[in-house]
């Protein structure tokens, strides 16, 4: 890494805009593109001040700042258009959280990295809606948050109660949600109202390493732990009247569930793997990279293909896993209201994917290209009348669902042609952590964090007592801030907010 | 896999580990008068971020092995192991481990696992770890001082 003084770091970015800052060729070495970050004047403290800690002399450990890997993302061979931040990035394994970048599929030195994917393959978030309102819910409340957890497998250790086998697994693995749907676990429709239609075609279990395999049979259908939960959230404001009734989000007060894990053991083990193997693709293919934790392999090598069969069967797992769970709440919901989840219209309105590399038609220059949009942290957010987004979504654009954390709200936006012309048709996925989880347990208190919960009139359920103080909000950046920044940078339009009445988590 | 072992004069090794700061995940270091102490005391704090090891009981013991092309690599793999015996059958929580071969030259790690399957209700449930990391990880191997490092950074 290149150190110089604060002041001479400044010089290579320059704010082009109210919200967006440019990251110039040169503020690392081999920047084939120049990369950028969007931020609002909170949120550009934050970052700046990051950079201004790693210029201490004498810093030392492997903590690379946002802006940095930024820059070490846009030396990476095939890189298009520029490295992207977004609002709510942090400094991650190899790549930022929060980073998109883009590589030319017709450019033979491309290569996928699966640390732009994240440990946690296709980790997202999915929404349901319900006819109820607070009022239903309110006196059931405790209750209701009890049973949720309690249906839901939730923290470290625990099993998955969807039976499967050996040879389940590889068939959910190969077909996704159609597993699901087969099996009953979910509705046709529901797959109408996820990316990819819960499914991507790819997907070679034959490609994922027995080892994977094994970590993953006992945790499909779990929730997990970490910043994942299940939350009960009622609707606090809408922004966007129409688009939102096309959500099937009528006024304020209606309740949805929103429900926020990943691909488990079996995406991190798949991760892994892929990491030892590629190490090994690039010493032979000499692919120099400025940090040995972007490791990566030219998309058209052995190691690149198989590293993309194995996520998307990842991916799938991470669907079926949501999916599982979608099945687990319906249940829930119905057992407490004594009736149907048809009745309770419990639909799905929308599931996206923020750790996830797919193959995408961008207009780069002027011409259409296909891509190798890598998304970490970061979420596809398509602008109306694109050809991958549902019928019911044509005319709003794609629904982009921005999880908050522990007893913050949670919104909805909507993808924009202009997110589609300057971020690849990316946003925001949540608030992104602040400060870092051993200080969260020394400087925020376990009793406090449950007192303001229950003032505020949170139910919570959460099976690690430590992880109450690593997930508060203080914890984290205000997702207001970054749902802010991405909707006056024009990047995304927020649609609707959510506050949160229960929380389940790991 | 389980192997036979005997409760009789069986002692807990020091706690030689602490977990350090670091943004979104955390960092493990563990040291030792050898480096092969210091592995193992790196992979008890790591069960130690799972659970609270003093609900954990010794009742089985397995065996596992570890390989690497450097010793880097060695380290990494030995913790993915690890990780595995945690993740799949036998779910086992670790209290002590005993490396019985540490092969510098072949980078080979032969193990045995003390500790018992996790079980909620009596075993508290602390943070999943995702995976392990190569990200600023460090031996610091001081002969003369018979002081030995390691730290890891985990996914969590």
């Amino acid at each position: 890494m290149v150190v110089r003084p604060y002041n001479d770091e400044l010089k290579y970015l320059e704010k082009i805009s109210d919200h967006c800052w440019r990251i110039k060729k040169g503020f690392q070495p081999n920047m084939n593109v120049e990369g950028c970050f969007y931020v609002n004047s909170r949120l550009e403290r934050l970052m700046l001040e990051e950079l201004k800690n790693s210029c201490r002399p004498g810093a030392v450990g492997g903590f690379l700042p946002g802006v940095k890997q930024i820059a070490n993302v846009a030396a990476l061979p095939g890189i298009v258009g520029r490295s992207i931040g977004l609002p709510d990035i942090h400094s991650g394994y190899g790549f930022a959280i929060g980073n998109m970048a883009a590589f030319d599929m017709d450019d033979p030195l491309s290569v996928v990295s699966p640390g732009g994917v994240g440990f946690d393959i296709n980790c997202g978030v999915r929404l349901l809606r319900t006819n109820l309102y607070e009022r239903d819910v309110q006196p059931v409340k405790e209750q209701l948050a009890q049973s949720l957890f309690d249906h839901i497998p939730v923290g470290v250790g625990s099993k998955g109660i969807i039976p499967m086998n050996a040879r389940d697994l590889e068939e959910a693995l190969e077909m996704g949600m159609d597993w699901s749907l087969r099996e009953g676990y979910v509705w046709a429709e529901d797959k109408e109202h996820c990316e990819e239609y819960g499914r991507m075609l790819n997907a070679d279990p034959a490609k994922v390493s027995m080892r994977a395999k094994k970590r993953g049979l006992p945790q499909l259908g779990t929730l997990g732990a970490g910043n994942h939960y299940a939350e009960i959230q009622v609707v606090d404001e809408i922004y966007d009247k129409w688009s939102a009734s096309k959500m099937g989000i009528e006024e304020k007060g209606q309740v949805v569930v929103m429900i926020h894990s990943g691909s488990r053991g079996f995406g991190h083990q798949v991760a892994t793997d892929a990491l030892v193997q590629m190490e090994k693709a690039m010493k032979r293919d000499k692919i120099e990279t400025n940090d040995r934790q972007l490791a990566c392999a030219r998309i058209n090598s052995v190691e690149g293909q198989d590293y993309l069969k194995a996520m998307a069967a990842a991916a799938n797992f991470a669907w079926v896993n949501r999916s599982s769970m979608t099945f687990l709440t319906r249940q829930a919901f119905a057992k407490m209201f004594n009736t149907t989840p048809d009745d309770l219209d419990m639909h799905v309105i929308y599931d996206v994917s923020h750790n996830i590399a797919k193959v995408e038609n961008h207009i780069v220059d002027g011409k259409e290209r296909k891509l190798l949009v890598h998304r970490k942290g970061s979420t596809r957010a398509f602008p109306p009348h694109h050809p991958l987004i549902p019928v019911d979504y044509q005319l709003t654009g794609q629904p982009v669902l921005v999880g908050g954390t522990m007893g913050t709200c949670s919104y909805v936006l909507t993808g924009t042609e202009q997110g589609m012309q300057e971020t690849f048709g990316s946003t925001c996925h949540g608030a992104g952590r602040a400060l870092s989880r051993a200080k969260s347990r020394r400087n925020i208190d376990y009793k406090e964090v449950l007192e303001k919960l229950d003032q505020i009139g949170i139910a919570i359920r959460v099976a690690s007592p430590k992880l109450v103080m690593e997930e508060a909000p203080e914890s984290y950046k205000d997702v207001t801030d970054v749902v802010d920044t991405c909707h006056a940078a024009g990047i995304s339009k927020k649609c609707i907010k959510m506050r949160p009445i229960a929380v389940i988590k790991g | 896999m389980e192997v036979e072992f005997s409760k009789d004069n069986f002692l807990l090794p020091d706690i030689k580990y602490e977990y350090l700061d670091h943004t979104a995940d955390v960092q493990l270091h563990g040291w030792g008068h050898s480096l092969k102490e210091a592995f193992e005391q790196c992979g008890v704090a790591m069960f130690g971020y799972m659970t609270e090891l003093e609900y954990v009981s010794v009742e089985q013991c397995y065996e596992i092995e570890a390989h690497g092309d450097d010793l880097e690599g060695l380290l990494f793999h030995f913790l993915d192991e690890l990780l595995f015996l945690f993740s799949v059958e036998p779910f086992l929580v670790c209290k002590k481990l005993e490396i019985t071969k540490f092969d510098l030259e072949t980078f080979t790690i032969v193990c045995r696992c003390y500790g018992e399957p996790f079980e909620l209700g009596k075993h508290p449930q602390g943070t999943e770890v995702k995976a392990i990391t190569y990200s600023a990880m460090q031996i610091v191997q001081k002969p003369e001082d018979a002081n030995y490092e390691v730290f890891v950074i985990i996914d969590i």
